[in-house]
């Protein structure tokens, strides 16, 4: 195992944080998500931030994908301040740069499969014609070629996450951020899920997921331990498949 | 039918004030116009809205005539009188002139004609024996009861109020939509709650009646605020109707029976409403309402 | 993509979304009959006055046509007078009584004595018009024309000879004057009362029966002006005003004026209800929007999350306002109309109402008017909610729905 916080990757950095410190008011007291964080993802990488629950997990993910602004310090995503964009371009930004996967998938009910990657696509000003073909195309590469027409409650867990994934990567995004991705899933289902990731790093994607799950941490290329809010170690693990 | 007071309301009635002095002052100055004969000078009465448009006071002489350009009778003003609040009248810009029955059957050369008669029986009399005995020696005319009479002429207030009940209708309807759609959809908003309480073991009859309890609660103070927002709004009806028409009629008016049967109804939608939402919650596992 | 979201969100929750709409519709529904019952008066009672093109009505000094029993002496001269003006093209004198009927189920009717070719009182629907009374024994009876109500009480039909008589001495049982006649035809009378037998006879024949006294009498003069414009009938009116000090003479738009006025009441009460059921409307789309924002703020997170824009989100929102509202104006609309005619069929049972008038009037602009309202409110309703929604913080959002 190698400790990256000593040597850093060589490579293109997508992400790069600098003393990034992120504080909510809460009950009359200011308490610290994210307290002086300093990190560089490369591009290609495959990370897993993982940590005790409330150890600032999320909010370092919400910060990388520029929904949230740092307090202090800076947060670059392809050489872009976060903080200096705009809400409208922000909201761009991770439209054509970043992709997101949630825990609770959060798929439009009353949306198809396909619908509901079109979305994104949608939003980008794709014309229609054009959407289904890529829809289709991205629900073929995570395996749901034939569930293009069923509804969410349709899917299982699995499958709703795979489209969810499907609807992260529609507009090309430089990164993919997933936020517990496997942790509405059963135990198979999610090394299932994890296969998936590993496929797409090996296609070349850049992934950063956070999860409380050591084990399924090290379904990652280079794990990132947060404690209190701030990095207590990153090293980097060989690819494991299964368990 | 032709009506007296009708008529004494179409005579051209050339209110040139003689003056407007007192009677009474008048009679002190012991002044007489040339031209009038005090025999002749009797008093009328007219209604309140005719005083203050016309700038009548009691004493005032006045020139009543049944067609314009004729010289008629000189009178003054006797007395002024507020006009009963009648629906049929709200609107109506006429004014209203008592004369003695003699005076204007003069005026209007009508001999010894009238309309009608009033008939007050003694106490303790029948009315419909009275009524019998008068038709039976009625020659070319017949008697009836007031109220039959008032029947009829009440139809113009009849045709309002079942126009304003229909309109009733029509609020109810909407409001009770209204209604049940919120209390829907405030039960739907807390379904999280609802799984929580489920979960922890309480039965599904005890959280329905907390819904309905609380839809209940709701229902009765939502009726009570409405109310006195229906009270308020009918004093500033009534005040500006009354001022707009000049009329002491009463046009808007919230009875105990208003209230009673305002807050029954949104008592039984709420109730109800309460316990459909809360059924149809209740029905699904807590696992599902929880989104999961 | 958007507004098939907005529907697809809507679709969600049916019984929801069918007890808004159900709401909207009967706000919709009143809103609707309360612009008709504003406008509808006036319209219909320009359309009663003007429906034989007479724009002026000449009627005793100080009264209303048909206001009271008073009656204009030296009408001869005064229709001479009006007709001898250029700038009039047509003069109807007419005037009104009570006759009564011999050996009828119906002791007397309400009668117009008018001249037959410049009348604007009738329409003939069935049978001939009224006839002169000529002089002479083997002259045929005067044709009268009568009202289905008349027909229909009396028990008449068209053809039948009748005695209708005046100066009734209910004492004695007699009448001072009388005179046979056969009923013509039918006609729709315009401005009585549907509910009132009718009698229309000869103007010659009606003051004859009424004795000496009303041989040069009339109750009301019709007047057209030659030139339709609004200024031209005014000066007509005003010399009308000036040269015949006796009546008093009356436009069209000054006689609807007067009638609103005696109807005000109703226009108030349509714009208090409207402006009621507009509310209802509104306060129903926001409720229901914001509900349904509160309920999805995840969702809505998310949407942010991957992209959407404010703006976007805005219109989401923004559009399921409005597809509740459209769709309820849709209802709203053919419930008005049918709920219109209940309440028109109320009103006009009005007592001394011509049966021509009508208080709800539909009329394209009236539909406009209500539509605009609606949509104008609508907008308005989903407009809040939908900048809060588009104004939800994303990170927060996300957060509380991990922890819920």
């Amino acid at each position: 195992m190698v400790d990256m916080s000593e040597i850093g990757m060589a490579g293109e950095s997508v992400i790069a944080c600098e003393q990034v410190v992120r504080s909510y008011p809460m009950g009359g007291a200011n308490v610290q998500a994210v307290r002086g964080i300093d990190l560089r993802i490369a591009r290609g990488e495959f990370a897993a931030i993982t940590g005790p629950s409330g150890c600032g997990k999320s909010t370092l993910l919400h910060l990388l994908g520029a929904i949230d602004v740092p307090t202090s310090g800076r947060v670059l995503v392809n050489g872009r301040d976060t903080a200096s964009l705009s809400d409208r371009e922000a909201t761009e930004f991770r439209l054509r740069h970043i992709g997101f996967v949630f825990q609770r998938f959060y798929l439009m009910p009353t949306l198809t499969a396909s619908e509901n990657v079109e979305l994104p696509l949608a939003e980008a000003g794709m014309d229609k014609r054009a959407r289904k073909a890529r829809a289709r195309e991205l629900l073929g590469y995570v395996g749901l070629g034939d569930r293009l027409d069923h509804r969410p409650t349709q899917l299982s867990g699995g499958e709703q996450q795979r489209v969810a994934i499907a609807r992260a990567l529609s507009n090309e995004p430089a990164l993919l951020l997933a936020d517990e991705p496997t942790g509405e899933l059963d135990a198979e289902t999610g090394v299932r899920l994890l296969e998936l990731f590993g496929q797409l790093h090996r296609d070349g994607r850049t992934l950063v997921f956070v999860t409380h799950d050591a084990v399924v941490a090290r379904a990652a290329q280079r794990v990132i331990r947060l404690h209190d809010g701030r990095v207590a170690s990153d090293t980097v693990a060989h690819m494991r498949s299964g368990a | 039918m032709t009506h007296v007071l009708a008529a004494a309301a179409a005579l051209a009635c050339s209110l040139g004030a003689i003056g407007a002095t007192p009677l009474e002052a008048q009679r002190a100055s012991g002044q007489r116009d040339s031209g009038q004969r005090d025999s002749a000078q009797r008093g009328i009465a007219i209604d309140a809205r005719m005083a203050e448009d016309l700038g009548l006071a009691v004493g005032a002489r006045v020139r009543i005539s049944s067609k314009p350009g004729e010289p008629g009778d000189s009178a003054f003003i006797a007395a002024i009188y507020e006009r009963k609040a009648d629906p049929a009248e709200v609107a109506r810009r006429e004014y209203r002139v008592r004369l003695h029955l003699d005076q204007l059957q003069q005026l209007m050369e009508l001999d010894d004609r009238v309309d009608r008669f009033a008939v007050g029986t003694r106490d303790g009399q029948s009315i419909d024996s009275a009524l019998a005995r008068i038709n039976h020696v009625a020659f070319g005319f017949r008697a009836h009861k007031s109220r039959d009479v008032a029947v009829q002429s009440s139809r113009t207030f009849r045709v309002v109020e079942r126009f304003h009940f229909a309109i009733g209708i029509i609020t109810v309807v909407a409001s009770a939509v209204f209604l049940l759609c919120l209390l829907l959809l405030s039960v739907e908003e807390r379904k999280r709650d609802i799984a929580a309480l489920r979960l922890m073991g309480i039965s599904r009859a005890t959280v329905v009646r907390a819904i309905v309890i609380e839809a209940a609660i709701v229902s009765l103070i939502g009726s009570v605020i409405g109310a006195g927002i229906g009270w308020i709004a009918s004093l500033i009806v009534n005040a500006h109707f009354q001022e707009l028409y000049r009329t002491p009629l009463v046009f808007a008016l919230l009875t105990p029976q208003i209230f009673a049967f305002a807050t029954g109804l949104s008592l039984v939608l709420g109730i109800g409403s309460g316990a459909a939402a809360g059924w149809r919650l209740v029905k699904s596992s807590p696992l599902a309402l929880m989104g999961r | 993509m958007r507004l098939m979201m907005a529907w697809a969100t809507l679709r969600r929750h049916p019984a929801r979304t069918t007890l808004a709409v159900l709401g909207i519709a009967v706000a919709a529904a009143l809103l609707l009959d309360m612009v008709m019952l504003a406008t509808g008066m006036s319209e219909s009672f320009r359309s009663l006055l003007l429906t034989r093109g007479y724009q002026l009505r000449v009627s005793p000094k100080g009264t209303l046509p048909f206001d009271s029993e008073a009656t204009i002496d030296g009408a001869g001269a005064i229709v001479r007078a009006l007709r001898a003006n250029p700038d009039i093209k047509a003069v109807s004198p007419t005037l009104g009584s009570t006759l009564t009927i011999d050996r009828s189920r119906i002791p007397s009717a309400f009668t117009l004595g008018l001249e037959r070719d410049v009348q604007g009182d009738y329409t003939i629907e069935a049978g001939s018009d009224i006839t002169h009374a000529d002089s002479g024994t083997t002259a045929p009876l005067p044709r009268i024309v009568v009202s289905q109500t008349f027909l229909t009480r009396a028990g008449h039909a068209i053809g039948d000879t009748i005695t209708i008589s005046s100066g009734l001495d209910a004492q004695l049982r007699t009448s001072a004057r009388s005179s046979r006649v056969v009923i013509g035809g039918m006609g729709r009378f315009i401005y009585v009362p549907g509910e009132t037998p009718v009698i229309a006879l000869d103007l010659a024949l009606l003051r004859q029966l009424l004795g000496p006294s009303y041989r040069d009498r009339m109750s009301l003069a019709m007047a057209e002006s030659r030139r339709g414009d609004s200024a031209s009938v005014e000066a007509v009116r005003a010399w009308i005003a000036t040269t015949q000090p006796r009546v008093t003479a009356i436009s069209t738009e000054t006689a609807i004026r007067q009638v609103e006025e005696r109807l005000s009441y109703f226009r108030q009460l349509a714009f208090v209800l409207g402006a009621i059921s507009l509310g209802i409307g509104f306060l129903l789309v926001a409720t229901l929007v914001t509900l349904s924002v509160n309920e999805r703020r995840g969702e809505i997170a998310v949407l942010r999350a991957i992209g959407t824009q404010r703006i976007g989100v805005l219109q989401q929102v923004f559009l399921e306002g409005l597809l509740l509202t459209s769709a309820g104006i849709v209802g709203g609309l053919a419930l008005g109309l049918v709920t219109a005619q209940w309440l028109n069929g109320i009103l006009r049972d009005f007592p001394g109402l011509p049966s021509a008038f009508d208080f709800f009037v539909w009329s394209p602009a009236a539909g406009w008017r209500a539509l605009a309202l609606l949509l104008t409110s609508g907008t308005l309703a989903g407009l809040l909610p939908a900048w809060r929604a588009a104004s939800i913080p994303i990170a927060r959002a996300l957060r509380e729905e991990a922890i819920g």
